[in-house]
């Protein structure tokens, strides 16, 4: 698949997927057609590391299109204490 | 019978009496231990209509065939009683080195009844039951308590003990051992102080009975240490329940400012990577290997170990987002032997109800200097105000009228733990139908409903997974006695749990049959249930009308303009019922009970309440 230009998202890496990643949250510049899971790659997140992504508060397939100004979190499966 | 001890201690605090007694392999059987052994000895021998904080309550901690061994994490004990905060049966689990030593004294539960005639503390050890004095901790908080009697038997024994809050009869104190929290959150402490028994000590030495020990030996220490493992991977207990605090968040399931808000951009200030950040000590069960216990220095440098309830409800809830002060309010639950999620709710009501003109008073979201002078007032029940926050938000909410037990954030008297289901059906009913009230130990189905179904739904899947979980949560790990968070968190598989059944006790059960004992023991929560409000119908399962209010709906985020819609909410607890095979008040059926081996406990019921 072609990659557009970048685009600008805002992540954010909930629980102990941030130290896999590197990092809690940031803005980023992501080309234009990355997927959540080409997301969750690109930022260093092990493909098998179970994880729910949402955005702006709701989920979101793997295969999702991301799009200019998401706001995604991803977080571990919790459940719940 | 191999597995079990086979006895039960009996204790009587009026006459200073003790007798050993033995129970049947029949009865083991049937309630396995822990909550199944609490929820028929509490059936069979506490009249429904007496006073819960009178001396005919009964304490009970109970043991199943794995507690206290070593192995994934067994380090756990059930307290139960009948409840004072919502007057039926009541329980709750806590780590404590109790679970290894009463079973090496040769128990597999405890049952205390009577009323002390001054302050007492139980000594068990063996043969051998002491009621000593305890005058010069009653009074004091539980790490006081816990300190004087470490110094008198060592760090070692294990231990149960109530702060000021159940002295006081607060009607959510719970029961504390240093070794590993608190539970009992219906007020078990309280039963406790209504006993005049401040602490309870055991020490055991008998090997505990197994069919197979070095079998099991071998299976358990490994398994530990693979759970030990499998934790360093994941890096779960590095934030370990704090973690879910973004998330929740982030789908707009936070309680904030008495759950009015779902989520609060200053959230982040008490979250899992800052309460990570701010850790002194880690702090674990017994036996754990995943030590999930936080714990950070509060605003007056003392040490608070922190889980994301207690985190959620005493700070966003509040509208207190400075971590050493939410850790305070922590400290003083802890200290006091006060729940840490009641007394939120509670808190957050007083306010709130203040908020809208239902009481008047000087307390104001956000003040967290005035909510440490309110705790000390409830644990100690002191004055008019004291006395009106021990009793729980429900109590509060008849006190004030205006309508504001729409917004006590509780269900049968219990007080919701920190999942804001404003728009969260489906765990808006795992609330609605926990056996005890508003727990979230039974079943916890939030990213189940957002990853796997619509939010929307209001679909016989989501009863079938509260169902699933209740069984498991609510049912296996409960009279097992084990902590759910290796699998829960961490994926250890199911099946290792009747694998250590198995070698602990000679049987060959499977899953399926640990289910059936689970269904057992959630039918008869709700007899307990029937027989105490013979009048119950099914809005005894519904959440806080609040969540029905569209006035109440959030005007931003991923949920802005929805509510939960109440006939669509009925229909999924009737999906509920239909696949319990509870009828239209949400009570098991006769045929349900007879399928379940519950025949004798229905006829009981019978003489005070209708079965269909
Ligand atoms: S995971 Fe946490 S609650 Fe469970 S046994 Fe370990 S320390 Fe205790």
């Amino acid at each position: 698949m072609r990659l557009g230009p970048d685009m600008k998202i805002q992540i954010k890496i909930i629980g102990p997927l941030m130290y896999a990643a590197g990092f809690s949250e940031k803005e980023m510049d992501v080309p234009a057609g990355t997927t959540v899971d080409g997301l969750t790659v690109l930022i260093g997140i092990p493909k098998e590391r179970p994880r729910i992504v949402t955005r702006n508060g709701a989920a979101v397939s793997p295969d999702g299109a991301l799009a200019e100004g998401d706001k995604i979190a991803v977080s571990p499966i919790y459940s719940g204490g | 019978m191999v597995g079990w001890t086979g006895y039960f201690l009996r204790v009587n605090l009026t006459s200073k009496t003790w007798k050993k007694e033995a129970f049947s392999e029949e009865f083991a059987h049937k309630w396995v231990g822990g909550r199944g052994f609490a929820v028929k000895i509490l059936f069979d021998e506490v009249r429904p209509g007496i006073d819960p904080l009178g001396p005919e309550n009964k304490f009970i901690v109970a043991l199943g065939p794995i507690a206290g061994i070593p192995a994934p994490n067994t380090g756990k004990a059930v307290v139960a009683a009948i409840s004072p905060l919502t007057g039926f049966y009541g329980d709750g689990n806590l780590g404590t080195r109790v679970a290894e030593h009463l079973r090496k004294a040769g128990y597999d539960a405890l049952i205390v009844e009577g009323k002390a005639d001054h302050p007492t503390m139980l000594y068990i050890e063996d043969d051998k039951v002491e009621f000593l004095p305890a005058d010069e901790v009653w009074g004091q908080g539980t790490y006081a308590c816990n300190d004087w009697i470490y110094a008198k038997y060592g760090k070692g024994v294990g231990v149960l003990n109530i702060g000021q809050g159940g002295e006081n009869m607060a009607r959510f104190a719970v029961v504390r051992s240093l070794e590993g929290r608190a539970g009992g959150r219906p007020g078990v402490g309280a039963v406790m102080g209504s006993k005049l028994l401040k602490a309870v000590v055991v020490k055991g030495s008998r090997p505990i009975p197994q069919a197979d020990p070095a079998a099991m030996k071998a299976l358990g220490s490994g398994d530990l240490r693979k759970v030990g493992q499998i934790d360093k991977q994941s890096g779960w207990s590095i934030q370990s329940t704090t973690g879910v605090l973004p998330f929740c968040n982030e789908v707009a399931g936070l309680p904030v400012r008495n759950f009015r808000k779902t989520s609060h951009p200053d959230a982040w200030k008490v979250d899992g990577e800052r309460c990570n950040n701010a850790r002194v000590a880690t702090y674990g069960c017994p036996t754990c290997t995943m030590r999930c216990g936080i714990t950070v220095l509060d605003d007056e440098g003392r040490e608070s170990e922190l889980d994301y309830e207690n985190v959620a409800l005493l700070g966003p809830n509040l509208e207190i987002f400075d971590l050493p002060k939410v850790a305070s309010l922590n400290y003083l639950c802890d200290e006091y032997g006060l729940d840490t999620m009641s007394a939120g709710c509670v808190l957050s009501f007083y306010a709130d109800a203040i908020d809208h003109g239902a009481t008047s008073g000087d307390f104001r979201f956000g003040d967290a200097k005035r909510a440490k002078e309110l705790l000390g007032l409830a644990a100690r029940r002191e004055g008019p105000l004291g006395n009106l926050l021990a009793d729980g938000s429900l109590r509060m909410a008849r006190a004030f009228g205006h309508n504001s037990e729409a917004y006590a954030m509780q269900v049968k008297g219990l007080e919701v733990a920190a999942y804001n289901c404003k728009f969260i059906p489906g765990q808006a009913l795992a609330f609605g139908v926990a056996a005890i009230g508003a727990h979230h130990r039974e079943a916890w189905i939030i990213t189940f409903e957002i990853k796997h179904t619509t939010r929307e739904s209001y679909g016989p899947e989501k009863a079938a997974k509260v169902i699933e979980l209740q069984r498991i949560r609510g049912g296996m790990f409960e009279f097992l006695v084990s902590c759910r968070f290796p699998w829960i968190e961490n994926g250890w598989p199911l099946d290792n749990y009747p694998k250590y059944f198995n070698t602990v006790t000679g049987l060959d059960w499977s899953l399926d049959d640990m289910w059936r004992v689970a269904d057992r023991i959630y039918a008869m929560i709700k007899l307990h249930y029937l027989r105490q409000f013979p009048q119950a119908d099914r809005t005894g399962d519904y959440p806080p009308r609040v969540w029905f209010d569209p006035s109440n709906a959030d005007t931003e985020g991923p949920i802005a303009g929805k509510f939960l819609e109440e006939d669509k909410y009925d229909g999924m607890l009737q999906h509920y019922y239909d696949q319990r095979g509870y009828d239209r008040r949400g009570i098991p059926t006769k045929a349900t009970l007879l399928a379940l081996g519950l025949a004798e406990e229905a006829a009981a019921v019978e003489k005070v309440a209708v079965l269909t």
